[in-house]
């Protein structure tokens, strides 16, 4: 899909994105990121730091925003900015979805824009991470 | 229970440092390897070179970076934030210096993992041989002391 700069408006909600993150999709970040702390992908490590298992990593949560964001801009413009802010942990396997709406709708450095608010919440209905994003229309 | 402040003189002289400068290329495998993790599928339809790539891309080249010594305070660690913020868009083939930054140290008392240090850090992406930063990649770790945190509620 792909939105119409000219008639969007302040609350347009984005669709919601569910995934549920699991142990292959956290590996492919690890290898991406060259980042390997054992309580992403070994329970037992999880477990003894104090946690109720593995845990999907925030910057992997990030991206998924990212990918929340995408498929409502389609080829509608492009994303300048994402940014997240962790809440509490997301179990690896869990679902989680990210809900979002249109905050601002603007004129800068000639261009349109758009401000966008969004939540990942869990299964249990929590917010566990609060995210923003900027939006720029072609 | 920490009670005075423990970013001395020491800790701020960390902020402002920077790791060497590494090289980065936005390659079609750097585009498959994070659209593969983010999107589950390889990017489609493949930007050809010169083409707008999707922002995602440098996650995959955050790793060209050199480290960054981190001070070592507390305990323990939370990821707090992450961001990514770009300029213009990304194109296929174009080569980038990366740098990693410690951009900020900041504390706070109370709340709920009691006493904490937030280090800001972030890893720029400029355009060879200038200062244009055209992508930027940020995040805030915090340290606590587990045994000081009062548990409940959410951190702010």
């Amino acid at each position: 899909m792909s939105v119409d700069p000219a008639t969007l408006q302040e609350g347009v909600e984005l669709p919601p994105l569910e995934v549920a993150p699991g142990l292959g999709q956290v590996i492919r970040y690890c290898g991406m990121a060259w980042a390997f702390p054992p309580f992403f992908y070994d329970a037992e490590a999880a477990r003894a730091m104090g946690m109720p298992g593995t845990i999907v990593p925030g910057p992997l949560k990030l991206g998924i925003v990212y990918r929340a964001v995408h498929e409502w801009l389609g080829d509608a413009g492009w994303i300048r900015q994402v940014r997240t802010a962790h809440r509490r942990p997301d179990r690896t396997g869990r679902p989680i979805t990210v809900v979002g709406q249109v905050a601002r709708v603007y004129e800068e450095d000639g261009a349109r824009r758009a401000d966008l608010e969004l939540l990942i919440i869990n299964e249990e209905q929590q917010p566990s991470v609060r995210a923003f994003a900027v939006v720029e229309f072609f | 229970m920490v009670e005075e402040s423990l970013l001395t003189e020491d800790v701020r002289a960390h902020i402002g440092k920077t790791a060497d400068r590494g090289l980065a290329r936005v390659t079609p495998q750097a585009l498959l390897r994070a659209s593969e993790t983010y999107f589950g599928a390889p990017w489609e339809p493949a930007p050809a070179h010169g083409e707008p790539v999707p922002g995602i891309v440098v996650a995959a080249l955050e790793t060209e970076s050199f480290g960054l010594e981190m001070p070592s305070v507390m305990p323990n660690s939370l990821l707090i934030s992450n961001e990514w913020q770009f300029e213009r868009q990304l194109r296929m083939g174009e080569e980038l210096e990366v740098q990693a930054r410690l951009a900020d140290i900041s504390e706070r008392f109370g709340g709920r993992f009691g006493y904490s240090l937030y280090f800001r850090s972030e890893v720029e992406f400029r355009e060879p041989g200038t200062d244009t930063v055209v992508a930027r990649s940020s995040q805030t770790m915090m340290q606590y002391d587990a045994a000081s945190a009062a548990g409940g509620g959410d951190e702010e």
